[in-house]
Formats: C-alpha cells, structure tokens, sequence
C-alpha cells in the first residue's frame, strides 16, 4: 500500500495574484483557475453568446400527452408557412435515434407519442418572433393511449441486475433485529445555469455544430448516425459551458441534431437555445427511485444481512439507466462489511419524461437509503451513529457484495474519524440528544447528523477498457505545448488539472501548457465527461503522454525539455504522443455473472451536518456542513475545495427543497419560480476537508471527485432532523410539509 | 467582436422605433429599439455585450444583474424605456484600464468560479452592495449573503464567492492586472460560415441572440404627469408598469401579452415617503428597497421595512413596488397582509377623481381589486398610531427568493395587559388576502398567554380557506397558519 500521508485540512483562501508556479511543482497546489480571467471580465463566450452571421432560430413542436399515437401534424392554413422551414421524423435522412446505449429514442416522434414534451416537429425561421408564431400555428392531431406512469406498476424493464453475497435469508434469520424501511427520492433538476444551447452551420457536405456540452463525441457519433455522414463531415465544438452535472452528458445529443436537421435544410445556421421553462420541462432529470431494506444486526451492533430493492424510474426511452442502474445498485449496500447481502435492482420504464445522468449517477439515490438504515439502526440499539459506523465501515482487504477485495486506498474510517472530529459531533450529538424531551416552549431544535458515501471511480466494470480513451500532449511546430483531450471544462476546472498535470510531467511552468479546444476535429476522443474520471483516468494519460513527448525530446537534445522545446519545435517541427488506457493490471470484472472488480478503486467521504427546525413550521434550515473526502491525491486544493462545496450544497438541496412534483406525467414544478434550488442565504457553512489516499495505478495517485460528494450529505440532513425532532423522515426531500406532519405525529404519540 | 456599443442600430428592430439614450459602462449610447425590449436583450443583441448572462428571464436566478443608477437590478426585468437617461454599468464595465477590480481579483483568487455563467451577475451585485455600504460599516457573512440571494450558482456553494466579497470588502485584495487570456478551449466568440450564403431575404441579426424566447417587443410611453398618464390610460391599450417585476414574468410565462406598456417611472406624484395628517403616505412607485432604508418607515411603521426584506431578493426589492403589489393582488402578495393589519387605505385617481379606498374593501375576489381599469394607484396612507405593535411572520420554500406559502400580519395595542384594536390578517389561505375577524374577536381584550393563543388558532382554522397547489398544501397551510399565530400571541406574553 502506498505511503499514507498527514491529511490536508481545509483550503486557505489565497489572498491575491497567482501562486508561483514553479517547475516540478505545480501538481497539489491551488493554481488559479485558467478560465478564470474571462469569466470574471464577461469575456467567456457561451454558446448563446457567439454571433453568427445570418443564422435562423430553430424551435421544438413538442407533444403534450404522455402516451400517445400520433396521426398528423396539422398546420393552420391562415399561416404563411413559407417563411418558415418545417421538419418532422420523414425528413430525418438516416436513422431516427439519438444513438446512445440502446437505440430507442427517436429524434422526432414518428407514430408513437411516449411522454410528454417529446419532440415532434422542428421550425426555423429567420427570427424568433416568426418561429413562435408558426409552432403557434402547428397542431398535434393524436389517439390518446393508457399511460404508464408508476415505476411499480410498469411492465417493462429497461434492466435489472442481482448481486448476492453469502445467504441473505439465513443472516436475517439469525439476526437479533431487522430494522426495515422504504425510501422514496423523486426527480432532481439539474438546473445548470446556462440552458440548454446549440448552434449548426452546414458545411460542404457535413455539419458543424457548436454547443453547451460535456461529450463532444457522443454528440458526433449521434449527428453521423441521425444524419446519414460520413464521421470526417461531422464536426463538434463545446464552447464555455455554463454547468452540466450530467444534464449536458447525454441530452445535447438530441438537441445537436434538430439544429442540424433545421441547418441542413435552411441551408444556413440555425441556433437553438432553450429558455429556462423548456430547458425544465424537456430535459433529463435525476432518477426517481423507491429503495426497500431489509438490515439484519446482531445485538452487539454487527451487521448480518442487507436485502435490498431498488426501483429506479427510468422514463419512456433506455438513455444511460442501465449503468445508473448499476452503478445504484453497486453502492447500495453502503461502504459496510456484510457477510449475507442480496440487492436486486431493475429500471423500468414509463410515460414519463427520460431520466439521465445527474451526478452520482445512480449513488445518490441508494446510498441516502443506506445510510438512512445505518442511522436507524443505531437510532434502535441506542448507540451512536459513529460507533456504528466505527464497527462496520469497510477497511483494506475486506470484501465487497460483488466479490471485490478492497486491497488499496480504503479511506471509510478516515473520512468518519476526520468529519467526526472537525465537527465535534458526539459532543454535538450528546447535547442534543440531552434536549430531546423539548418543552413546546422553544420554536427552534438543534440538531446533528452523521453518513458516510463511497463513489467508485471512473467507469463501472470493464467500461474503461472497453471505452479505450485517447489522449495526447504535442509540442506545435510553433514550439507551443498543447494538451489533447476530449474531456471538456465544464466549470470543474478539468483545463487547469490537466495543464498543472502535464506541466509537472514536462518539467515546464503551468503557463507554458496550453490547452486545445473542445473539438472533434482537433482533439482525440478521451471519453466522456463523466462518472469523475477527468482527472483520474485521462489525466493518467495525459501524464504519461507528457512523460513520452518530454523523453522523446530530451532524447533529440540531450537536455532538460524545458530548456530544448523550443528549439527542438523549430529544428525538428512538430511531434505529438497521444496515449491509449490499456485497463488497469489486476482489476477484473465478469459483467455476466455481476462478480469482481466493479470499479478500479473507490473514494470516500464522512458528512456531518447540523440543522435548525422551526417546530411551528417544520422549516429546515441546514446550519453547516462538514464533509471530509478522500479522492485520492489532491490535484490541486482550490479546485477540489470548490467541487466538495458544491456537491454539499447540491445534496443539502436534494435533502431539503429541491422537489419536483410530477401530475399525469407533467413536470408541475417547470419554473425557478416553483422548482427552488438554495440561495446563498440557505446554503450551510460548508467546510471541506481531505484525506489523500493516492491511488497506485495511476502516475499522479488521483482518483474521483466530482460526484462523491452529492452522495452523503442527504442522509446526514435527515439524521439531524431527526436528532432535533425526534421524527424520522423516509422519503426526499424533507419539505416542511413533510416534517411538520412528522413531528405533530410524534406530538400526538407523546402526549 | 461583432456587436458594438455607440450608436447603433439593433438588428431586428421594428423600422422607426424612437431613439433612446443611456449611458453603458460610462459610455453614451444610442438604441434604435420598441421602449418595452429588455434592457438585456439591448445589452447582449443591439450593444453585443455578452457578458451579462440569461439564466431564466423571470428575474430568479440573478445571471442578468446589472447596475442601473447605482442599484443592481435584473435586465431581464427592466424595459428600455426604464433605463433612458441613466446610467448602466455592466460586467464588462468593472475592469478599468486592464485591470481587474477588487471584487474581480478576489474572485479569482479564492476560488469563486466555476463553470462562470453567474460570476458576471454575482460580482456586479457585490459591487452595488460594497457601493452602497457607508465607509467603516462592517461587512458579514450573514450581509452578504443577503446581498447575493438573488444570484443563483449551481456550482460552488458559495463558499469561495462569500470568500471573496467579504476579501474586496476588507480592502484585501488589490486590483491585479488582467492576466492575460490563456490560450485554451473555446474560439474567438464568432463563427466563421464562410461558404453560406448569408444574403437570403429575411434574415437579420448579425449578433448574439437573447436566449429567451420572446415575441414581438412592446412599444412603451413614459408620460411624466399624471394627467397625461390617465389620458393615455383612457385611451386604452396600454398597461401599466411601475417595477416590471410581475409585468414582464407574464411576458415571459406567455400568461399576458401586452402591445404596449404606460411606464410609471417618470411620474414623481407616484413617489416618496412621507408623513401628512397623521399618517404615512407612501407612493404608489415606491420600492420595497425603499420601504427598507427609509427612516420614516422605520419610526412609524417598521413592519412594513420587515415585511419588505422578505420580498424577493435583493434585485426584485430595488424595482417591485407596493403599487405593483396591489395592483397584482395576488393572494401571496406580502404587502397586503400586512397593509390590512395596519388599516391602511389606498388611494386611486381616474378620470372620476380621486377615491380613497380602505385596503379591506380593496380586494373583491382572487386577483381582481377595487381599481377601474382607468384608475391608476397614487399613493398608500398608512394611519400612525402611537403604541401600536404590529409583527409580520413569512413562511416560504426558501429563505429568500421565494413565495409565501402562509403569511401573517397581526397588529394590536396594549392596555393594562389586554389586547385591543387586534388585526390579524394573512395571505396565501384564502382567494385573497383576509382579515380574520372571528379570530380578531377572540383575541380583543384578551390576556396574550397559551390559553389565548390557543382560542384563537382554534378559530382561525374557522376562517381560512386553504389550498392545494405548486408550493404546498391547504393542510400544512391551516396548520402552519395557527401554529405561527399561536407563536405570534405567545411570545407577545414575554415582551
Ligand atoms: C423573482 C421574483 C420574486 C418575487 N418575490 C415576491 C415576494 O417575495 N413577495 C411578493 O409579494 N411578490 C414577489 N414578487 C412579485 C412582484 O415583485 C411584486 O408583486 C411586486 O410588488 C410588483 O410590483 P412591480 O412594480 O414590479 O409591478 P409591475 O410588474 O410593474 O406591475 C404589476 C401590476 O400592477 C399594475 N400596476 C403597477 N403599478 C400600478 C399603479 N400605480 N396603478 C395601477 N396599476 C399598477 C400593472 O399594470 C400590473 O398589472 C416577486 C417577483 C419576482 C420576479
Ligand atoms: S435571467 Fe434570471 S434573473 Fe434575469
Ligand atoms: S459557477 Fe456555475 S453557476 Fe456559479
């Protein structure tokens, strides 16, 4: 195992101007952000802000039934519809799917109407007005068809999985105590805050598209599937992207192929941009799942059984729910030791819209039911959530439900005895608890709460190897040092980690790495923008590229790369080393049988958060959160503080507020104004602190970081919500509606 | 760059739309637009600066905060009209010489950015609040976030943009030049499309587009006397707007579609706070920004400042008014609870003159007021009683930005420890603001205790008419609207 080293606590606000950057150094400082500068002067240009010379406006003609057959499209004749360009599903020239995992969801609806908001028809015009004026003028004439919009009552499984451990009925049989619960989380929206945005212009025989997107090659690939081109004639481009969080990972796929569509046939360039209430009412959203357990404990407190289900709501179309599925199953358990587990998962579809990727990607979800078990379970042997956790957290060699021995980089008890620490929580947990027989007479209750996450990084299974990602550093003929990568910034400061990585491999400054755009026409495909792999897996290759460009240069002149690149650019000219992920060694996965190595390694956090409830009210408001992580080795500490901080907050807001009501398949929540994300002023104090557990198999020790922390902090809101009231909440978020009721009932029972 | 600022002529505008002038980021500017087009879309398509963001054009999410004489405020929200003859300042106008400013720097330095597509709004909103604070007046945390509640990021926490603030506020950090523009990612802000024929007939816009989808854009007169205001009204086919801040979210929602806007702005009888006959006479135009800083409000009627910060943010409090909020009448309005507890009387003026309506008889029936449609709202006279305490008590989804689920104002006076001249009145239960005068009657001339405020949460639930809809539940909502009257009557036994 390698070496552990002191941990780092909490980032110190850099007080002004750029850390020095010194060669060799630049990897686990907190180098400023490189798109910094002009986000702060209003020069980032996003998609929506890129002018385009003669570019028409595309609008959506979008169903408003959930299940549907559709028998025309009829156009008011009082209309001049030769002002406008029209396409539906007849006009698409190849095949009419947003090529993803499975290839159900068509670009425009053709016969059978399958959710609400589906796209339909495509309109350009040469100005906005008129575009609206003519989706105004189209009408949908359709044969209403029994929707299915509950996930249990479905029929169709989009998939399922199993994982057995040992044997489940015989370890409840032998428990002292079965603690059971069902857990209930809804849709969460991403609200990004940049909408949704697209732009096409047709070229000789192709189409370029510029976007608002983390996966610039799961758009190319789905624009050649959908528009029958050659891959060479496709082009895409991310521009500066406003926030994604997974709601640009799979969705701007779709949405680049109307544009093209509408360019193709105008001729033109044609720019899609969604306003807010269509960018809510037509897009993804986190998966809506209901989770039932089933824990055995012995009296001493150690864990037995774990029987698990999990049921996700995948939506009408396949999209990515069966690796949300998945990697929700894999983390189901909980980062616990059990001997006897049994989850069984499945997705399944209905007439609603297609859930997506949402950071976390499936873990969010379980895992806040996990964790709601562990706390219940202390909660009933009257012991603290922390011993608890103490006695069943995993550590280095124990084994996982699907067979994998956690051989490196286990940091569960680290994470716990670091958050429990710095928030002083069994003082904190001691006094309330003190408290809990409240007099009615105070309107406010303290309270304190403790979960644990564990978030495998990169891929599920054999995903990376299978993906094969490239990446490349080159040295321009121009004597300019450029990263390669598909990978794209989409705020998590992906640009900067790449270029202090490659700089500290080259033994250059961070400033003499530059970073090449986005563009499928210029950088290999490295992957998508996913599942917290940016800096873990293709920074890997983006060092070893970097370690293979500086050795062949050094070879040519005999020196320091930094002190013969330039000249080596000017006497030799270009050269380039790109790098190909070849798997992990030792890490193995039997995707058939569900067995062995699902993910390379995994990173771990311990969230601590404290809460105020307003008893006449039932209103939360989430004081402050402590959240200790392990990712692996810190890349660079600002960057890493800042995703921690705002992953919390976007658990806080899962926890708390962020609900999506869904009406006979219709989003009712479709505005800022009805679906509210926190405030500055509900936000916690949030303090976040690491533990770096490197991680060997990569050159730099990184692992993921990006979603780990959305996966705690819910649980932990619930947990001190409950040490304030005395009510256990079950199901997300803890509205005060929720929690009013839950505490007149605990007023009822005691009386 | 192909957008410019100076004189210019928008790309879609309707031919012979007036001129209007303003200043941008100190720089004189002509806009050849209809007066009702959204100063942002004058700002990101006409003058092709960008910088300033949409994130929901219904002024929640803040990305669109710019400064406008000297208050942040949301472009999406305001008409052009609004901003003729005053003075913008914009993201792209907080550098100077090449150099970050303070706030900017400090952005940078502590990790406030991310994905950077409300860092435009954030440091222009924290501008106007380190601007606005007296010298020496200390800077919190809890101030600052009050600040920027109207600015929504999804990506940071807000941890490091506290940071940050509070940093430029402290005098910590300096202005830094402006590092140079690295050289990654995206291209230069325009796409070429050589080899497309951008001639075709009909097309027009040769800059950014707003993101939002709109119509047509309303034309818009700024009368800047009553008389002329109320011919205009006559004549027909103009609405009202004073603050925009419900006019244009209907515009936006597609719930109103007005051909035009009669802007209030420039009528000074529609503003200022002031004492007359014993009472505070408010101005139809006045903001709920004002109602916070006024010292008059403060003495006479300080529920009416506290009632006020629980309005919106910060940027909705600097352009909603109390005319607006009557007028809109909408059940969750927060005046008018409160403006019911205080007996207060609203003054209309139309063609048939002046009438002085009390606030109780003002509001008919679910968003429908006592108003003629060729009436306009003058003023609100609040009456100045001596002893009077009055307490206001908003329960929302969210601490600040948000709609109330329950309101409730409740106003009494003290004798020999009784209640007497008890209001109570509450919004969001009922098809309109009410004044529960069962409950009234409970309390009157009762000792305030657990007994009282018991009897009178009992006859509450009596009187409201809750409802299901988006934000709650009629049943939280009856409860909820007894336990936090009971509170009310509670704590007034410890005063
Ligand atoms: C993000 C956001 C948050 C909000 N939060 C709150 C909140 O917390 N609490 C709350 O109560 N409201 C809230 N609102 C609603 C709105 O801000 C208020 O209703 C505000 O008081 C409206 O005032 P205005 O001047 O902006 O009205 P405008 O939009 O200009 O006008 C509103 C209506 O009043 C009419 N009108 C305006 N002035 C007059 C007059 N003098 N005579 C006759 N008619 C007139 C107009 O024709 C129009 O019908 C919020 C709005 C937004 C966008
Ligand atoms: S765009 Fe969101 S407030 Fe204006
Ligand atoms: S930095 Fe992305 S929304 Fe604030």
């Amino acid at each position: 195992m390698a070496a552990r080293r002191a941990p780092t606590v909490a980032v110190p606000v850099v007080e002004t101007g750029s850390p020095p950057t010194r060669t060799g150094s630049a990897v686990g400082r907190p180098v400023l952000r490189r798109d910094g500068p002009a986000k702060v002067t209003g020069a980032a240009r996003y998609t929506d802000d890129l002018a385009v010379p003669g570019a028409w406006h595309g609008v959506t003609v979008r169903s408003t039934e959930p299940h549907a057959r559709l028998l025309g499209i009829d156009r008011d004749p009082a209309f001049d519809w030769s002002r406008v360009v029209v396409v539906t599903a007849a006009d698409i020239p190849g095949e009419n799917v947003v090529a993803l995992m499975a290839d159900d969801q068509p670009v425009l609806v053709s016969d059978e109407i399958s959710h609400i908001a589906q796209p339909v028809a495509l309109i350009a015009a040469p100005d906005r007005a008129t575009a609206e004026a003519a989706r105004a003028a189209i009408s949908l004439r359709t044969e209403a068809l029994p929707p299915v919009l509950d996930p249990l009552a479905s029929e169709r499984t989009i998939a399922a999985y199993e994982i057995v451990r040992g044997d489940v009925e015989a370890g409840l049989a032998d428990a002292d105590l079965i603690v059971e619960g069902t857990y209930r989380v809804g849709h969460q929206e991403h609200v990004y805050l940049e909408p949704q945005a697209m732009i096409a212009i047709p070229r000789p025989g192709g189409v370029e598209v510029h976007g608002s997107l983390q996966c610039p090659h799961y758009v190319h690939t789905a624009l050649a599937r959908a528009l029958a081109l050659e891959p060479e004639s496709v082009v895409v481009v991310q521009e500066e992207t406003g926030g994604g969080f997974g709601g640009k990972e799979e969705y701007p796929s779709g949405l680049a192929i109307h544009a093209a569509l509408l360019a193709l046939r105008v001729g033109r360039p044609v720019r899609m941009v969604y306003d807010r209430h269509e960018d809510i009412v037509a897009t993804t959203k986190r998966h809506p799942a209901i989770i039932t357990h089933r824990t055995g404990v012995t009296r001493a407190g150690d864990l037995v059984a774990q029987e698990i289900e999990v049921v996700m709501d995948a939506g009408a179309f396949t999209t990515l729910s069966p690796v949300v599925l998945s990697r929700g199953a894999l983390h189901a358990g909980g980062p616990y030791r059990c001997r006897n587990v049994r989850i069984r998962a499945r997705a399944m579809a209905t007439n609603t819209q297609p859930s997506g990727a949402f950071r976390g990607f499936g873990a969010p979800q379980t895992e806040y039911a996990a964790e709601m078990q562990a706390n219940r379970v202390a909660d009933a042997l009257g012991i603290s959530p922390a011993t608890l956790r103490r006695r069943w957290a995993y550590r280095q060699g124990d084994e996982t439900p699907t067979g994998q021995v956690l051989a490196t980089s286990v940091a569960a008890v680290d994470v716990l005895e670091m958050a429990v620490a710095a928030s002083d929580f069994e003082r904190a947990c001691a006094g309330t608890v003190a408290s809990a027989v409240r007099e009615h007479a105070g309107a406010r209750a303290r309270g304190v709460g403790l979960a644990l996450g564990w978030h495998g990084a990169g891929f599920t299974g054999s995903g990376e190897s299978y993906l094969a990602s490239v990446a490349g550093v080159e040295l321009t003929a121009e004597g300019e040092i450029r990263v390669l990568a598909g990978s794209t910034e989409i705020g998590q400061g992906a640009r900067t980690v790449f270029a202090q990585l490659a700089a500290d491999a080259l033994g250059v400054t961070v400033d003499e790495v530059a970073i090449a755009p986005a563009d499928t026409s210029v950088v290999p495909n490295s992957g998508p923008t996913v599942a917290s792999r940016s800096t873990m897996v293709v920074g890997g290759l983006v060092v070893r590229a970097a370690l293979g460009l500086r050795r062949e240069v050094e070879a040519r002149t005999g020196r320091p790369f930094a002190e013969g690149y330039r000249e080596d650019a000017r006497t030799h000219g270009a050269s380039r080393v790109d790098e190909r992920f070849a798997g992990f060694p030792g890490i193995t996965w039997d995707a058939e049988r569900y067995r062995g190595d699902a993910y390379p390694c995994f990173s771990w956090s311990g969230a601590v958060a404290e809460v105020d409830v307003d008893l006449d009210t039932g209103e939360v408001h989430v004081v402050s959160v402590v959240q200790a992580v392990d990712g692996g080795r810190i890349v660079n500490p600002l960057l890493a503080a800042g995703q921690v901080e705002g992953g919390t907050l976007q658990a806080v807001g899962y926890a708390t507020i962020e609900e999506m009501k869904v009406d006979g398949g219709r989003f009712v929540n479709d505005r800022l104004a009805t679906y509210l994300v926190p405030t500055a002023l509900d936000a916690p104090r949030i303090r976040a602190l690491f533990v770096e557990e490197p991680f060997a198999l990569v050159p730099h020790g990184a692992k993921g970081l990006g979603e780990l922390p959305m996966d705690a902090p819910a649980a932990a809101v619930i947990a001190a919500i409950h040490d304030a009231t005395g009510a256990w909440i079950h199901d997300l978020p803890a509205t005060p509606e929720r929690v009013l009721a839950a505490i007149l009932e605990a007023e009822r029972a005691a009386p | 760059m192909s957008g410019h600022a100076g004189v210019h002529a928008g790309g879609r505008v309707a031919g012979g739309a007036p001129a209007t002038r303003l200043s941008v980021n100190g720089r004189p500017v002509e806009v050849r637009a209809p007066g009702g087009r959204r100063l942002l879309d004058v700002l990101r398509v006409d003058l092709g600066l960008t910088g300033t963001k949409e994130g929901c054009g219904e002024g929640e999410c803040g990305a669109c905060a710019v400064i406008l004489d000297g208050r942040a405020v949301n472009a999406c929200l305001v008409p052009l009209c609004q901003a003729a003859g005053r003075e913008v300042l914009t993201v792209e106008g907080l550098a100077v010489d090449g150099r970050l400013d303070a706030l900017q720097s400090a952005m940078l330095a502590a990790g406030g950015v991310q994905c950077g597509i409300c860092t435009p709004g954030l440091l222009v909103t924290a501008r106007a609040f380190l601007d606005a604070r007296a010298s020496g007046q200390p800077v919190t945390d809890a101030g600052i976030r009050e600040a920027i509640a109207g600015n929504l990021c999804r990506c940071t926490g807000y941890v490091r943009v506290v940071d940050a603030i509070r940093l430029a506020a402290d005098g910590r950090t300096s202005p830094m030049a402006a590092p140079a523009a690295t050289r990654d990612g995206p291209g230069p802000g325009w796409v070429p499309v050589g080899g497309v024929d951008t001639t075709i007939a009909g097309a027009t816009t040769d800059t950014a587009e707003g993101g939002a989808a709109l119509d047509a854009d309303p034309d818009a007169v700024s009368p800047s006397t009553l008389d002329d205001a109320l011919a205009l009204l006559a004549a027909g086919g103009l609405r009202p707007l004073a603050g925009g801040t419900d006019v244009l979210v209907e515009r936006m929602a597609r719930t109103a579609t007005d051909a035009g806007y009669l802007d209030l702005s420039r009528l000074p009888d529609l503003r200022g706070i002031d004492l007359e006959d014993g009472a505070l006479v408010l101005g139809a135009a006045t903001t709920f920004g004002e109602l916070r800083r006024s010292p008059l409000v403060a003495d006479v009627a300080p529920v009416l400042a506290t009632m006020a910060a629980h309005v919106g943010a910060a940027q909705v409090q600097e352009r909603a008014t109390i005319g607006g909020n009557i007028a809109t009448a909408s059940p969750a309005g927060d005046s008018l609870p409160v403006l019911l507890a205080l007996d207060a009387a609203i003054v209309v003026l139309g063609p048939r003159g002046e009438r002085t309506v009390p606030a109780a008889s003002f509001f008919p029936a679910y968003r429908r007021t006592a108003l003629a449609p060729d009436e306009l709202i003058i003023s609100v006279r609040v009456p100045r009683v001596d002893g009077r305490t009055a307490v206001f008590r908003k329960v929302a989804r969210r601490r600040a930005q948000a709609i109330s689920v329950v309101s409730i104002a409740v106003a009494w006076q003290v004798d020999e420890g009784r209640w007497h001249d008890v209001r109570v009145a509450l919004g969001a239960v009922a098809p309109t603001p009410i004044r529960t005068r069962a409950t009234e009657r409970v309390l009157e001339g009762g000792t305030p205790g657990e007994a009282l405020a018991g009897r009178a949460a009992d006859a509450l639930a009596g009187e409201i008419a809750p409802i299901d809809d988006v934000r709650s539940t009629a049943a939280y909502r009856r409860a909820v609207a007894g336990r936090i009257l009971h509170r009310i009557v509670v704590d007034a036994a410890r005063r």
